[in-house]
């Protein structure tokens, strides 16, 4: 059937009948199968059967593995951080491309070691700038253990909202209290033991007022005690972006990246500053 | 103005300019709405080889890392959908490899889900419903790998040469695959009545 003609009194076959049913004949074998099938009622009654089994197959193939998958929500939050870090580093493979030609006289040699000891200067300042930076945060980071969040066990968790399910209510009516049994897992999953009422904030990384979910992957025990970024600077954030997003002046979708992403960053980023405003008024 | 404070604000400038150009790009776009339409998919058919879900996530995750990194790197947009799915068929197989003792936990799972019926049909209907789903599930399980993945990646809609990509095995070998199975299915629902 799939080259050859098909003798018109014969019947198709087995193979040339599940074809026809997938879509998979060329056009003119399709033509005579289903010629054929208009005259033939026991060949209808074959196609009936294979199709029925292909159809039971596939409910009964997705009937038994539907009740085993987990919320999307989790898992697509991880793989929007998880890309986002991915497409904040170099590319591999793009340097090459950059030295990619040949010598050919003394010329281009020459050119080519001031190209290259320029691009030695300019990497020794990217170099010096990026370790101070590490210098600030590890500083930063002695201090502020626990501010941000294990990104691996936290990426943030969202559930499909609209702009007018968000911003219906004022930002601190949105935010529930998250139960005790899944408070008491967040903080086996971070391997604190010992944690006193007062220490810590189970905090939501993307809020409830963004669209975040109380769910595992949205929540970490945020200190109360660190000195500069702890749960009382997250919150004036979430209220800003909240802000923000309702008055029109963010997207709800970047409000969730960023804040997902680096809250610390993020906080920088929309109070335009380079530590809490409360800190810098005395207020913490 | 202390000189350390210069700095520090010098480099947090930096930072914070940095990430106000920080927007989602076209692939990151692009990837994250086909892990809308093939997530569940793509996890069915993981799970299909016996890893337990933890581990189907997991693949499921690096699926789309690696379809950021073959879209960054401008290689072929030609049936990505069978790309896709052969990359989750090698993982799964990497995986059921290596942890080959879950592969035992397939039958309970699937044990496990057959209990769960639909609501609404009346009880002797989902008797005879779980039992026409557990006899096709017997059968399947019974024939080769790849007959089991033609049939699988048949179920989840994909064309025949797109099952083929995955595989690695050519057209006619999907389309004898599938016609030897589905007779099997056939025959095995006639003797179950």
């Amino acid at each position: 059937m799939r080259n050859e003609e098909m003798n018109p009194d014969s019947h198709p076959s087995e193979r040339d009948l599940i074809m026809a049913a997938d879509g998979e004949l060329p056009a003119r074998g399709y033509a005579q199968v289903h010629a054929h099938l208009a005259a033939c009622l026991g060949c209808r009654a074959r196609m009936a059967e294979i199709e029925g089994t292909i159809a039971d197959f596939a409910r009964a193939h997705c009937q038994t593995l539907d009740p085993q998958l987990p919320p999307i929500d989790g898992p697509r939050a991880l793989l929007r951080a998880q890309l986002s870090e991915l497409a904040s580093k170099p590319q591999a493979g793009s340097w090459p491309s950059l030295f990619h030609f040949h010598f050919t006289s003394v010329g281009s040699a020459a050119v080519v070691a001031v190209v290259t000891v320029l691009i030695a200067v300019m990497l020794s300042g990217v170099f010096l700038r990026r370790s101070a930076v590490r210098g600030t945060h590890s500083v930063a980071g002695a201090f502020d253990r626990g501010a941000v969040p294990d990104r691996s066990l936290t990426p943030g968790a969202t559930r499909r909202v609209t702009i007018s399910d968000v911003c219906s209510m004022p930002h601190e009516e949105v935010v529930g209290e998250v139960s005790a049994a899944l408070r008491q897992k967040v903080f086996r999953e971070y391997g604190i033991v010992d944690a006193h009422a007062g220490d810590y904030e189970i905090d939501y990384l993307i809020a409830p007022g963004l669209g975040g979910v109380e769910e595992i992957h949205n929540l970490w025990p945020e200190p109360y005690t660190s000195p500069t970024w702890n749960a009382h600077v997250k919150d004036a954030l979430e209220e800003h972006l909240h802000q923000m997003v309702c008055s029109g002046k963010l997207d709800l979708a970047t409000a969730q990246r960023d804040i997902a992403t680096d809250w610390i960053a993020a906080y920088k980023k929309y109070f335009r500053t380079d530590r809490p405003l409360a800190l810098r008024s005395g207020l913490i | 103005m202390p000189p350390a404070d210069a700095i520090n604000r010098l480099l947090f400038r930096t930072v914070t300019d940095a990430s106000l150009s920080q927007k989602p790009s076209e692939i990151e776009r692009e990837v994250m709405s086909l892990f809308e339409q093939f997530r569940n998919p793509l996890l069915r058919y993981a799970l299909s080889f016996g890893v337990p879900v933890h581990d189907a996530e997991e693949i499921v995750q690096e699926v789309f890392l690696s379809l950021f990194r073959h879209l960054q790197l401008r290689k072929s947009r030609k049936n990505l959908r069978g790309w896709i799915f052969r990359v989750a068929h090698n993982l799964a197989l990497k995986q059921r490899h290596s942890n080959q003792k879950q592969c035992d936990h397939t039958a309970d799972d699937w044990g496990i889900a057959e209990n769960q019926s639909d609501p609404s049909p009346n009880p002797e209907e989902q008797l005879s419903l779980a039992q026409r789903r557990r006899r096709l599930l017997n059968v399947v399980e019974a024939l080769p790998d790849a007959d089991q993945g033609c049939l699988r990646l048949r179920a989840e809609g994909l064309r025949y040469r797109e099952i083929a990509s995955v595989l690695g095995i050519s057209l006619g070998a999907v389309s004898i695959s599938l016609t030897r199975s589905l007779a099997r299915l056939i025959r095995a629902d006639g003797n179950g009545g």
